[in-house]
């Protein structure tokens, strides 16, 4: 079987030979006919159709409103997005405003509060406390015979729950109701500390925050003292909460501002998805985001949860103002951002050999002789030598691409050219050239003699290299095809592409200019051949009933239920960019259920307008919802189930506990069924 | 139809409600009457885990000299004393001290709910294992090792091509990726899917949900279409599975992370008899290039406690199970300027189940000493992965044709793994 699909492979790529000399057999050649055209470009160049797109496209015709979207600036943006990113204060705040005010460093995210366990060091001689941690049954029995019994009851308080299981029954019981009273002075704490729903509210009110309608939410809230309320708003959980995005606000503030600042900037993302008129631009920014990928849940060592607050200005300040630009000021504005310094841990990476302080050192309290106490903030410690791994990821990852021709010598001359490329300190996350850190010995990169003693310049030469070297301009150029064209691009197409981006010194604008005005991107081959990434199904599928998005509270946890939480991909190499990944049986199921929530108006701060669908028949529907004729199979399916009373008991179903009304197959059933057809997975 | 219940017998299947039987559950019946009602079957578990694990600094090489010249920061300590098989009442998962299991090798602190599997003979290590080829790079060293293969990337996984061609009995779940996604290793012609969260299998109205249904049913979409066919089959069966689905070991599970909450629903799948044969689950966070120390000790201790559990919760049906546990390639024997290790060469292997012939650590030393590392810096590899799993495929799975599922691959000596 494999044989036959090598076959298969073989024969297609003989066929894309054909066709370069005018077969048409190659759907890459087939061209798509003018009324494909315009639902084409608004699924690849936007997050699909709202009602009212088509139209406004057709109009314009599709040339010019390609041309528009590659140059935004001369679009007009969406008043009404506008409107709904002010309250979002955060997204325009610097990051020097965010860490003053936002950050919230390690050592104070612990539970101050809270009364440190005793430890059975602290109770012992440092040989008792081994003994009863790591010693037989007998020698831990002796210990415990031997202590007073107020001594023994603490000694009993602080055992691990793995030895509690080896010692006598009678100390066991009286371990147990030792441990028993400390937790509970512990949790008694802790809760004056960190008050919970029913420490503020009575068990009717409790009640109501559980399944009360939105209106007996609200009217709780009215009632309650206003200083409760955004403690309340901050313990509910995301889909209760939606719908007081106020008040949630200022009871995360309270409790973790950290919260706030990712918040906004979630929600900034799908509300630009959904309303932005520069659709492009804002695929674009997903994709390059994606592309130069950073985790804004990764911890770092001694500084905290820093990326919770830089993830949201990397992308507005390194990722969005160039992705119209040249590929060189994208990479270095990557490069120098300290969301990136710190997630492939460049800000860490010292000359190797040259320091006084490698692990092999006899003190590693000196740096070059200089005593390591004068280094700023987190630089001293035990830092003292080269990390490969931005070395490698930005040759792997983000330029050449992993066949793109470096070595491992390529790899650590690459990460010696970049060390000294840190941050200022933990509370100033600003890049910063430490030439103390910098090897400044001779470097050779990709056959590039780099000269030595040249400081900051190494890797800004570096950048230069990379920018401009053969593999980038393929490697990008297919990355990009891969996105707006098909999984597996037709090789011409990168080709040419990539030869525009040599010649104009990587200008993005125009390698896309390429690319969508190429016939293999306007063919029959790419038409509906993506699927949905989890982020652009459920954008999609809002842009697609219209309505009113008020807040994006709930979606951004739906887009995490599908598998594809925004901004926490742990690895470098970003989310898939092919539709293999998204096939799975849960993934197919979260897309139904959300598709269900969605239509019948159950997701908290979107109001779907399924008033203009009423009393259409499903056909017509199905042309509103996805812009064409839904697929035979899938409107047989429809016809089908709509003409059969199906199970009658269901029928009648009362409403399920999701809410989710049965038996009334109105607008809300047949977009449910719509948007989880196969027919919607695709772009 | 809603009120009605089908029971499979010898399987803790109870449907109800949610339109039609699962066509695969009706044949599985017949054939389970066909054959007597035994419904057990082998099964074969692969576990990855994602990102390079430091290999050394989990199966601690203590008694060479250079490990601890190399790791001056990193190095575990070599085991203060011998611990006795028997001495179940010590348990280090507090403490970071190695566990010695031979006199040369130790376990990481953190793996002490491993020791207990170590000394039942359940657990076997395969020391200095990987694949020949020399790309560090994360993802084309997964491509290629989900592959099979050494520098190619075939679309399919050998997980999958080690199974046998399907048969009228063959059930919907013979294959499960545990997670969102079908992970490439389990990728392929043979039928295979994707569970994660559990909860999306239940869709809240039963009348879309037999619209939809038939709707992928007839779907020409090549890739939706069998998503969708299995996905409505597989919906059935999760929603009687996990109705009633309490274990003793569900605390065990929660401190395995995701990985635990992975092998705790494999674990419901294999006791409801659902004809799982091949599994694939994964622990990513393993790309440990600065701070490693307290970073692994909390990898480690998810990853011990979701496999202790699972071996717990499995019971005497372990004997019926294989583990095998890999990672794309080993880190930097000598530390970086980090306090962390780069992307390296060997790593390590466990196998864990009933069959194996384990409290052993197989495979050869290549030892570390500058000339014996690879390129001067790595572990070398001196056992191909392949050799690994090929034995259990071959033994454990009954798959004799290993050239299909490692093409082109020339196997080693046998190592005996497992009983037979």
């Amino acid at each position: 079987m494999r044989r036959l699909l090598l076959t298969i492979l073989i024969s297609s790529l003989f066929v894309c030979g054909v066709t370069l000399s005018g077969n048409t057999s190659d759907p890459f050649s087939q061209r798509l006919p003018e009324g494909k055209q315009i639902i084409h470009v608004l699924n690849r160049l936007a997050f699909g159709p709202r009602p009212g797109d088509e139209d406004a496209v057709r109009r314009m015709g599709v040339a010019k409103w390609i041309h528009l979207q590659l140059h935004p600036e001369e679009i007009p943006e969406n008043p009404a997005l506008e409107a709904k990113l002010k309250p979002l204060d955060t997204l325009r705040l610097s990051t020097a405003d965010l860490m003053d005010n936002y950050f919230a460093p390690p050592q104070n995210m612990m539970m101050p509060m809270q009364r440190p366990q005793e430890r059975l060091e602290d109770l012992l001689s440092q040989e008792d406390a081994q003994k009863v941690r790591l010693g037989t049954a007998e020698e831990r029995e002796e210990i415990l015979k031997s202590l007073e019994p107020e001594k023994r009851r603490k000694v009993l308080a602080a055992l691990p729950p793995n030895v509690l299981k080896y010692i006598p029954e009678e100390y066991r019981k009286e371990a147990e109701a030792a441990q028993r009273a400390e937790n509970e002075e512990r949790s008694a704490e802790f809760r004056r500390q960190n008050p919970q729903l029913r420490d503020l509210l009575n068990p009717d009110q409790m009640e109501v925050t559980r399944s009360g309608t939105k209106e007996q939410l609200a009217a709780l809230f009215a009632y309650l003292d206003p200083e409760k309320r955004p403690l309340v708003a901050g313990l509910l959980p995301p889909d209760r909460a939606a719908d007081f995005p106020e008040l949630r606000r200022q009871g995360e503030l309270k409790r973790n501002p950290q919260q706030v600042v990712m918040d906004d900037h979630h929600e900034a993302k799908v509300l630009r998805a959904i309303y932005s008129s520069r659709q492009l631009q804002e695929v674009l920014v997903d994709f390059w985001f994606n592309h130069f990928n950073v985790d804004e849940s990764k911890n770092i060592p001694r500084v905290g949860n820093v990326m919770h607050l830089l993830t949201a200005t990397y992308e507005r300040d390194a990722i969005r103002p160039h992705v119209f630009g040249h590929f060189k000021d994208l990479l270095l504005a990557t490069a120098q951002h300290p969301a990136m310094l710190y997630y492939l841990d460049n800000w860490d990476s010292m000359a190797p050999g040259s320091f006084n302080v490698g692990p092999f050192a006899p003190d590693r309290r000196t740096v070059n002789g200089v005593p390591n106490s004068i280094l700023p903030g987190p630089l001293a410690r035990i830092a003292h030598g080269l990390n490969e791994n931005y070395g490698r990821e930005v040759m792997e990852l983000h330029t050449l691409g992993v066949k793109g021709g470096y070595t491992q010598d390529d790899v650590i001359a690459v990460a010696r050219c970049f060390t000294g490329w840190t941050v200022r300190d933990p509370q100033h996350p600003e890049f910063v050239f430490a030439s103390f850190m910098h090897d400044t010995g001779e470097k050779t990169v990709l056959g590039h003699k780099i000269p030595a003693g040249g400081g900051e310049q190494d890797g800004l030469q570096v950048i230069d290299i990379l920018a401009h070297h053969p593999s980038t301009a393929r490697f990008i150029s297919r990355e990009l095809a891969q996105r707006f064209v098909a999984d597996d691009p037709p090789p011409a197409l990168v080709d040419r592409m990539a030869q525009t981006f040599t010649k104009t010194d990587g200008d993005l604008r125009a390698v896309m200019e390429v690319m969508f005005t190429s016939p293999e991107f306007m063919s029959e081959g790419a038409y509906e051949a993506k699927v949905k990434s989890p982020f652009e199904m459920v954008v999609s599928a809002v842009r697609a009933v219209g309505g009113e998005t008020t807040n994006a509270y709930a979606l951004v946890s739906k887009i995490s239920e599908l598998g594809e939480p925004l901004y926490d991909k742990l690895e470098p190499n970003g989310y898939p960019n092919t539709g293999d990944a998204w096939l799975s049986a849960t993934g197919l199921m979260g897309r139904m259920n959300f598709s269900a929530a969605l239509a019948y108006g159950m997701i908290p701060g979107v109001l779907p307008d399924s008033s203009r669908l009423d009393r259409k028949d499903p056909a017509t529907i199905a042309r509103d919802l996805l812009g064409h004729d839904a697929s035979p199979e899938t409107q047989a399916a429809i016809a089908k189930g709509l003409e059969s009373p199906g199970e009658s008991e269901a029928a009648s179903d009362p409403v399920s506990p999701d809410g989710i009304a049965s038996g009334h197959k109105g607008p809300a059933f047949i977009t449910t069924l719509l948007l989880g057809s196969p027919d919607f997975q695709r772009r | 139809m809603s009120t009605r219940r089908i029971f499979l017998r010898d399987s803790a299947i109870v449907l109800a409600g949610i339109g039609a039987v699962p066509s695969w559950l009706a044949r599985a019946a017949t054939l389970a009457d066909q054959n007597g009602g035994d419904q057990r079957r082998k099964v074969l578990v692969a576990i990855f885990m994602r990102g390079a694990a430091d290999g050394l600094n989990i199966v601690v090489p203590f008694s060479e000299r250079r490990y601890h010249e190399l790791r001056p920061t990193l190095r575990i300590a070599a085991p203060t004393r011998k611990v006795a098989a028997s001495d179940s009442g010590r348990d280090n998962r507090f403490s970071n001290e190695a566990i010695d299991l031979d006199g040369t090798f130790a376990l990481h602190g953190a793996l002490q709910p491993l020791k207990p599997l170590w000394d039942k003979g359940q657990l076997a290590i395969v020391e200095a294992t990987g694949s020949p080829d020399s790309s560090r790079s994360h993802f084309d060293a997964q491509d290629f090792m989900e592959s099979g293969t050494t520098s190619k990337n075939l679309g399919d996984g050998w997980l999958n091509r080690a199974l046998p061609p399907a048969t009228d009995g063959t059930s919907p779940l013979r294959a499960v990726t545990l997670g969102n996604q079908v992970a490439h290793t389990l990728r392929g012609e043979r039928e295979v899917i994707a569970i994660g969260n559990a909860q999306q299998f239940n869709l809240g109205n039963s009348e879309a949900t037999s619209i939809l249904e038939s709707m992928y049913n007839s779907s020409n979409d090549p890739l939706w279409g069998r998503t969708g066919r299995n996905a409505f089959e597989v919906m059935k069966i999760m929603d009687s599975i996990n109705r009633d689905s309490y274990s003793p070991q569900d605390g065990e599970y929660n401190q395995g992370g995701q990985l635990g909450r992975s092998l705790q629903q494999l674990a419901r799948l294999i006791k409801a008899n659902v004809g799982v044969e091949a599994a694939f689950a994964e622990i990513d966070g393993w790309d440990h290039h600065g701070n490693e120390g307290p970073q692994l000790s909390e990898r480690l201790r998810q990853f011990s406690s979701a496999l202790s559990a699972f071996s717990q919760d499995m019971g005497d049906r372990m004997e019926d199970i294989v583990i095998i546990t890999m990672s794309e390639f080993g880190r930097t024997v000598e530390e970086n300027g980090d306090a962390g290790t780069d992307h390296g060469h060997g790593s390590l292997m466990m196998v864990l189940g009933g069959p194996v012939k384990g409290g052993k650590v197989y495979g050869k030393w290549p030892g570390l000493e500058k000339e014996q590392l690879f390129e001067g810096r790595d572990l070398a590899v001196t056992t191909d992965y392949r050799d690994v799993l090929g034995e259990l495929v071959r033994e454990h799975m009954g798959q004799k044709d290993l050239d299909s599922v490692f093409p082109g691959f020339k196997a080693g000596d046998p190592l005996g793994l497992l009983r037979v």
